[in-house]
């Protein structure tokens, strides 16, 4: 070892350096590129950790075949996956949503998954509305992994606490004030619901309630300044009563997650979402949640609707579409695999795999679930997907009401603004 | 050649790494960006030549283009003078000689190396929100403080105050310019029973010219280029109601909230020649109240 010197020492390490750089190339030599697949998906922790389970299954049950799966947020999902689709290294697997489908479908960025039904995948027991929901142009784009709909979320304990009682699958905007208020009166949470102004989906329900579908079929906004002004009114209303959030409050919250919302931090007992997120929100509470649709305006027509909340697409890029599509099958068939996934992205397609979960339910996932029998026949038929330009004219809804929930300006002129500007934006888009 | 070479070799020596990454990281991104600006780009399709449309339609029709510019000026106008003025401040009272002083100015500077990072943006959330720091303590001295972020009038001001505090490095140039001043002068100005006051504006501020100059070029630089902070506090929206749209969060939107690439292209080239522009006006005044030691007039 004396011997040794500072030259050979250098030596020996740059041998070694070599070495390794040489067997890592052959690691990626193309054969074992190709039984490595990836899948992108947006999530949060819980479905982190799910997904990553049935990542872990599907190489066990499949030696030699390696998934790297790939997740962040859902506002930056959509700026990775446009990179790359640009730089034409996308996933195999993307998730997809009903909003962005039919623009990647076709610019040719996902492939038609029909060559492989039958064969590497089967959706032999899926709902056929879940399959119509994935198609673009009479082929089908996106495997559904999960349907949802709109939901009011409550807190059980304060709503009984309150003494108020309602019908959570029919009931009115009417009813929300009275429970609202007394909520905030007899109870220790500091209003009765959060405040919906700023929330596009449930404008979105009030219009289609008052009869315009929205979007409508040329790509317009739906409904008529007037009916924005009625839903903004309203909900000056509820704040002035003291039922709703205040302005400020509501302002401050946009943006944020579930975590901050009104029910999550006990400071009040209502809040709006999309059903597959009622287990994340029980996840977050120590009070029991309960689950019931929208209000009514008594308008007449069906503004819920349900929806497919999550795909799964078989990328351009793809290097194995067999393997890629036979993971993709298992992930809607295999009984490990589906029972690990829950309803977490939302009530799974196949009649199969939804009465084998049935028997081990955590509760959350049976409110879920009876919410979602419930609305059955009470929804109306799922609207075109929105038009490009959609998320910008969200954007400016979000602006216009920000000034009604400060008091500069009235609903009907915000309302009549917004109109215009939605107008341009989808002129221009 | 050969002569500028030896003169200037070591000058180039030192810019390396800049040049370097300049030139092989850079320099096509820049160029791809001004090609793309007369193109109208998603991402998922090809580009399409639109020649000029995409300035035209900015200058013409863009309101929020418009909003974003005048957000981004009022920030850069209060906030940059608060910036060099704190900064000034601080240099001036560490230059006093206080012991320890190498923990003060390492304490000081601190902030500039945390304040564009994330998690001093989400503390200044924590700061100002409605039932925040802040308000807080106005509490305890009868004053009902406001929703800082909620409310448009007054957002923009605590961005400006996040500007503020991040003083650290133009506080470290005021300090090698201060130790520059031959103190013989401050000595002379003694003897003539100059007040305090009177040095300061006859002797410390004209021999800084320079160095505030500097500073006041790459501060302002600086300013019109925020992001991190205001994406952070303002959710990414430049909510409420665009008062915290600032020009830079616009343009990130519109690149990859709404792949518009190739207007978003436009916009950066539009703010690199605002940005040239401001510096060039700097430049042009300078020669009124900037003078430098070693030159004869």
């Amino acid at each position: 070892m004396t011997n040794l010197t500072r030259r050979k020492m250098l030596g020996v390490m740059a041998a070694g350096a070599g070495g390794v750089a040489a067997s890592s190339l052959m690691g990626t030599s193309a054969f074992a590129q190709e039984m490595r697949i990836r899948h992108y998906w947006w999530g949060n922790p819980s479905r982190d950790e799910r997904t990553f389970k049935v990542i872990e299954l599907f190489q066990e049950n499949n030696p030699g075949v390696e998934v790297a799966g790939e997740t962040v947020g859902w506002s930056d999902y959509w700026t990775k996956l446009a990179t790359q689709t640009a730089g034409g290294n996308m996933a195999d697997l993307v998730q997809m949503d009903y909003r962005y489908l039919f623009e990647y479908a076709r610019r040719g960025a996902i492939q038609p998954l029909d060559p492989y039904i039958g064969n590497s995948l089967d959706v032999s027991n899926f709902d056929q509305s879940a399959l119509d929901g994935g198609k673009v142009d009479g082929q089908l784009y996106a495997l559904n992994i999960g349907s949802n709909t709109q939901v009011s979320i409550f807190n059980t304990r304060l709503i009984e606490e309150s003494g108020a009682e309602f019908d959570p699958i029919n009931w009115t905007y009417e009813d929300l004030m009275r429970v609202a208020v007394a909520v905030a009166e007899n109870t220790g949470a500091t209003f009765g619901t959060d405040d919906l102004s700023l929330g596009y989906v449930f404008w979105e329900d009030w219009a289609q309630q008052a009869g315009h579908q929205f979007y409508a079929e040329d790509g317009s906004i739906g409904g008529r300044p007037q009916d924005l002004a009625d839903f903004w009114q309203m909900w000056t209303e509820l704040r002035d009563a003291g039922a709703a959030q205040d302005g400020e409050t509501a302002i401050s919250l946009l943006g944020t997650g579930m975590n901050e919302t009104g029910l999550v931090t006990g400071t009040t007992a209502f809040s709006y979402m999309w059903s597959n997120q009622i287990v994340g929100m029980q996840s977050l509470m120590e009070d029991t949640v309960g689950a019931g649709m929208l209000p009514n305006t008594g308008g007449g027509s069906l503004g819920q609707f349900i929806k497919p909340s999550m795909f799964m697409s078989l990328t351009r890029d793809t290097v194995n579409a067999e393997l890629a599509t036979q993971y993709m099958s298992d992930w809607v068939n295999h009984p490990e695999a589906t029972a690990i996934l829950g309803l977490e992205r939302g009530i799974p397609a196949s009649s199969v795999v939804r009465d084998a979960l049935a028997p081990s339910f955590t509760p959350a996932e049976k409110v879920s679930v009876d919410y979602f029998s419930a609305v059955q026949g009470k929804v109306g038929a799922l609207p075109p997907p929105p038009p490009a330009g959609a998320g910008e004219v969200n954007d400016a809804f979000q602006r216009w009401g920000t000034e009604v929930l400060l008091g500069n300006m009235s609903p009907l002129d915000a309302a009549t603004a917004h109109f215009d500007e939605a107008d341009s934006i989808l002129a221009r888009a | 050649m050969k002569k500028f070479l030896q003169k200037n070799a070591p000058g180039y020596v030192f810019l390396a790494p800049w040049l370097v990454g300049f030139f092989f990281l850079a320099a096509g991104p820049i160029l791809a960006s001004l090609v793309l600006s007369f193109t109208k780009y998603d991402m998922i399709s090809p580009p399409q030549f639109v020649g000029l449309d995409q300035y035209i339609f900015m200058f013409e029709r863009d309101r929020r283009f418009y909003k974003a510019l005048q957000v981004t000026f009022s920030f850069v106008f209060l906030s940059v003078p608060a910036r060099l003025i704190v900064a000034l401040a601080i240099a001036m009272i560490l230059d006093k000689g206080i012991r320890a002083i190498g923990i003060y100015r390492a304490l000081y500077y601190l902030p500039s190396i945390l304040g564009s990072s994330i998690a001093v943006a989400i503390l200044w959330r924590q700061v100002f929100a409605g039932e925040g720091v802040l308000n807080t303590i106005l509490a305890q001295v009868g004053i009902d403080g406001p929703n800082w972020l909620a409310n448009p009038s007054v957002s923009l001001y605590t961005l400006v105050t996040l500007a503020m505090w991040q003083f650290g490095a133009p506080m470290l140039i005021f300090l090698a310019g201060l130790r520059s001043i031959p103190q013989d002068l401050y000595e002379a100005a003694e003897i003539d029973a100059a007040s305090k006051v009177r040095q300061f504006f006859a002797i410390t501020l004209p021999l800084l010219a320079p160095v505030i100059f500097f500073n006041l070029v790459l501060q302002m630089i600086d300013a019109f280029k925020t992001f991190n902070s205001v994406f952070i506090i303002s959710n990414g929206l430049g909510s409420p109601a665009d008062s915290l749209l600032f020009y830079t969060l616009y343009l990130f939107n519109e690149a990859f909230k709404f792949f518009r690439m190739g207007y978003a292209s436009a916009l950066a080239w539009v703010l690199l020649l605002i940005i040239a522009a401001f510096t060039f006006i700097a430049f042009m005044t300078s020669r009124y109240w900037v003078h430098y030691e070693n030159e004869r007039d």
